[in-house]
């Protein structure tokens, strides 16, 4: 089969790898999933939206390289040390090439291992392909997830180096330099690319591994599994905030000289040895400063550590072409796991309360799914990255601390509704089992009030901790802790307004999506209502006085254990 | 000609037999009626799923709900598990109104949808953990239960796996062996055999007829007309949400000899499917001809 044609066929096969991944993602929400895509074409392609999205981030990051580039002669005439300048050099290009796989991962992976987990290569299988053509296929599958990526990948180092060259660097270097830096960058971006597809590759099928093993139950599975998908979450998160960081604080970097030029040498050199990401940086640092100001021992560590990074790109593009030839096979296997033969002996029933029940099974489901780990770890993340971030990294600007603790409390709206709509999704869930059991709503109710005291109060007290050093703080310091109350207050009462407008029976109240008229509608009211509470309380606390705030909370709180009493009463089982 | 004469006479015939029969089932209920169901109406927008149906399900009696795909014999049996609210109608389970009385019905019920839309992030160990707590079942008494069912259904192998790696056939066992862990009265089975190799859907069965033997009833929805006929003891047929049939298998098989057709074939009328189905079959027979083998 020619080429071009497997690459157009590769998109079928991409596209099913697309699907398998945003089910997968769905957890327990998949019919929903399947009834929104079957109206809505465009939720069929969230990739495309990632992947622009990371193509713009990518391209954005032209940036570091440029602002390090043209800092480089201006420090030095200033007077600091070339082994300063060297260091801060490579240690931000270093950065800018750790930066691309990291964004180019971070966006891609939720649909790599879809690809990687082998199933949309099961129907190819079955036709009448070469097996070498089924595996160019995996390939230029592989490569269509992260095509326009890679495309910019390609392509922002030359132009960044050009770029400089243009209007910083073409009259302080010397033509046969600026030849090498363009040269170089253009190679080192292949062989980066290369290596970031591998790694790539390699990732991804780890990652569906542990997504698809089969030994689901065991503890150190659902740790590996937790723990890959929250590191997934916080590194996404972290990522851009660096980098929105590196890009801002380059020329601070190259003013504040902090080290001796001796220690910065010995740091260049063992850097400048590290083949992947440091090598390559020194190279270009290099090139542009002039191979001979700069410590030969830098120059000889960075030429061996790029060879080392060549042969290291070798081997991992040798073990990632193994990988895909697996995955692309009929006989794949996730991992070789030795069965455990289960004897009856094994079955042991243990009962706990029906809270408790609950509690744990909405535990296990949002744990197990990207969707549910996101509305657990979203609730911290979000107010940390939009609140609490900006008070440790950069000024709180001419609003002070008290304008940050009122964005905090927007992101407590947002995350506290985001909790909402996952604790209470998780019901729509395991349909069979619920329909046919003797179900008190007021059980399921108390299971999901723990996670309202939980997530989004652990984000609240963190912002406590940075904002310590603004003498604000002070002031602000008994508001905050007398508000305190009002988080799981506007979190249950979010819970309640939910399932009074979308789950009224006749007889009585549900969490389930029952009432689905005017749905649009009823979120963003449930939504307004939630953010009317959290200001409202705020609003209270600054005009009539603290303590009338923390009354009205504890009033509230009665009102709300009366609402409880009567949307979900008490049931005999 | 012959042919579409016959075909003509059936029909004629059957009108009038429908129509007995139906009444005759449904006067036949008595106190021990498990489940009674009357003018039961339910439409989805303009669709309409349930149409007027009444029937009784008898106390030991293995109840049939057959009709082709779509007919709307899921959304009768979600009606009598108080999933759906009925448009117009009367419904009673154990003599209680499963809209109000949902706690007590629900504990004598077990459900086997025609989905397994079971936890698929869960482990059956982590599932059954679960079930037992919500229905408060006797922890000894339940593991005694889940250890013969996981071995008579031969599923052990998969006590500790996820739901979501399982089979279509394991999903299925796991919602069997949930319907049945709290030994109910009443099992509702939507297409259980959907996905089970020949051994398990035997073993079903099995257990189906046990659970009677005991006492107990079972609604059993199926679209195949062999499984019905196996395993039911009075069949209602189910059409664009109407009733069009209902009796026992000997009642069925008299109305279609009477007719001059053979279950199968009263079936697919009722069921509006002969003239549908005699178009394929020649169409078929049609291509295979001009395409035979070299």
């Amino acid at each position: 089969m020619q080429n071009i044609e497997l690459y157009k066929l590769s998109k079928k096969v991409y596209r099913e790898g697309v699907f398998h991944s945003q089910l997968q993602s769905a957890g327990s929400n998949q019919a929903r999933f399947l009834e929104r895509v079957e109206k809505d074409k465009i939720a069929r392609m969230p990739d495309m939206i990632l992947k622009f999205m990371s193509a713009i981030y990518i391209g954005i990051l032209f940036i570091i390289p440029l602002r390090s580039f043209g800092e480089i002669y201006g420090s030095l005439l200033s007077g600091t040390s070339i082994e300063w300048v060297t260091l801060v050099g490579g240690g931000s290009i270093g950065a800018f090439l750790l930066f691309q796989p990291i964004i180019l991962l971070v966006f891609s992976i939720t649909f790599v291992w879809g690809l990687m987990s082998g199933g949309p290569y099961e129907w190819v299988n079955t036709l009448p392909f070469a097996r070498k053509d089924v595996e160019k296929l995996g390939l230029f599958t592989f490569f269509r997830s992260m095509n326009v990526q890679l495309i910019v990948m390609a392509l922002v180092l030359p132009i960044g180096s050009i770029v400089s060259i243009y209007f910083f660097l073409g009259e302080q270097i010397s033509i046969v330099n600026c030849t090498i830096l363009v040269i170089f960058s253009i190679i080192q971006s292949f062989v980066s690319i290369v290596f970031y597809l591998s790694i790539a590759v390699i990732l991804g099928r780890k990652l569906a591994g542990v997504m698809e093993e089969h030994e689901g139950g065991s503890k150190k599975n659902n740790i590996i599994r937790i723990g890959t998908m929250v590191l997934y979450l916080i590194v996404s998160m972290l990522a851009m905030y660096t980098i929105q960081i590196a890009m801002d604080k380059i020329p601070l970097l190259y003013a504040s000289e902090s080290l001796s030029p001796q220690t910065a040498n010995i740091i260049n050199i063992v850097l400048s040895f590290v083949a992947y990401p440091f090598s390559s940086s020194y190279i270009l640092t290099g090139t542009v400063i002039g191979f001979f100001e700069i410590p030969p021992l830098v120059v000889i560590g960075s030429v061996t550590g790029f060879i080392l990074f060549v042969i290291l790109t070798i081997f991992v593009f040798s073990k990632a072409l193994r990988t895909l030839r697996s995955i692309t096979s009929t006989d794949i296997k996730l991992r070789d796991v030795e069965e455990r033969k289960i004897e009856l002996d094994d079955i042991v029933a243990k009962k706990v309360t029906p809270v408790k029940a609950f509690f744990k099974r909405d535990l296990s489901i949002i744990t197990r799914e990207m969707q549910g780990i996101m509305y657990l770890i979203m609730p911290i993340m979000i107010p940390i990255y939009g609140a609490i971030v900006p008070l440790d990294f950069q000024s709180i600007g001419s609003y002070g601390l008290s304008a940050n603790f009122l964005v905090l409390v927007f992101y407590i709206i947002m995350t506290s509704y985001m909790l909402i709509v996952g604790l209470t999704n998780i019901e729509a869930g395991g349909e069979t089992i619920t329909a046919s059991m003797p179900i008190v709503v007021r059980d399921q109710v108390k299971a999901k009030i723990p996670y309202f005291f939980g997530t989004i109060l652990l984000a609240y007290l963190s912002w406590f901790l940075f904002a310590i050093k603004y003498p604000e703080f002070w002031i602000l310091l008994r508001f905050g802790l007398l508000y305190l109350l009002a988080i799981p207050i506007i979190g249950i009462a979010g819970l309640f307004f939910k399932a009074a407008t979308f789950g009224k029976l006749k007889n009585k109240f549900v969490l389930e999506e029952i009432q689905n008229k005017y749905k649009f509608l009823k979120y963003v009211i449930g939504f307004i209502f939630v953010a009317v509470l959290a200001y409202g309380f705020a609003l209270i606390g600054g005009f009539l006085g603290y303590w009338i705030m923390f009354g009205v909370e504890i009033v509230s709180l009665a009102l709300l254990s009366v609402v409880f009493h009567f949307m979900f009463p008490k049931l005999k089982t | 000609m012959k042919e579409e004469m016959n075909d003509e006479i059936i029909t004629e015939k059957l009108e009038h037999i429908e129509t007995d029969f139906i009444e005759s089932n449904i006067e036949e209920g008595n106190g021990k009626n498990v489940v009674k169901v009357r003018n039961l109406t339910k439409s989805f927008g303009p669709v309409m799923a349930v149409n007027n149906v009444s029937f009784e399900v008898r106390k030991g009696e293995i109840f049939g709900l057959l009709g082709p795909n779509g007919a709307g014999k899921t959304t009768c049996v979600k009606l009598l598990l108080g999933l759906l609210e009925p448009d117009h109608g009367e419904i009673e389970v154990f003599g209680l109104d499963p809209g109000k009385d949902e706690i007590t019905i629900k504990n004598n019920i077990g459900y086997v949808s025609e989905e397994p839309l079971i936890y698929k992030s869960m482990t059956p160990r982590q599932l059954f953990d679960f079930i037992i707590s919500i229905r408060n079942l006797d922890e000894a008494e339940a593991q005694d239960k889940l250890r013969y069912y996981f071995d008579s259904l031969e599923a052990l192998q998969y006590y500790d796996k996820l739901i979501a790696t399982l089979s279509r056939g394991n999903k299925q066992k796991m919602q069997v062996i949930a319907s049945l862990i709290h030994d109910p009265d009443l099992l509702i089975m939507d297409e259980p055999l959907t996905g089970l190799d020949a051994k398990s859907a035997k073993v079903v069965k099995e257990i189906t007829e046990l659970h009677t033997d005991r006492g107990g009833s079972v609604i059993f929805s199926t679209h195949i007309l062999e499984v019905a006929e196996e395993v039911c003891d009075r069949i209602a047929i189910i059409n664009h949400g109407k009733l069009v049939a209902i009796g026992t298998i000997e009642e069925l098989s008299k109305m279609a000899n009477k007719a001059g057709a053979d279950l199968e074939d009263i079936f697919l009328r009722l069921t509006e499917q002969d003239e549908s189905v005699n178009k394929i079959i020649n169409d078929l027979r049609k291509m295979m001809k001009n395409n035979n083998k070299k």
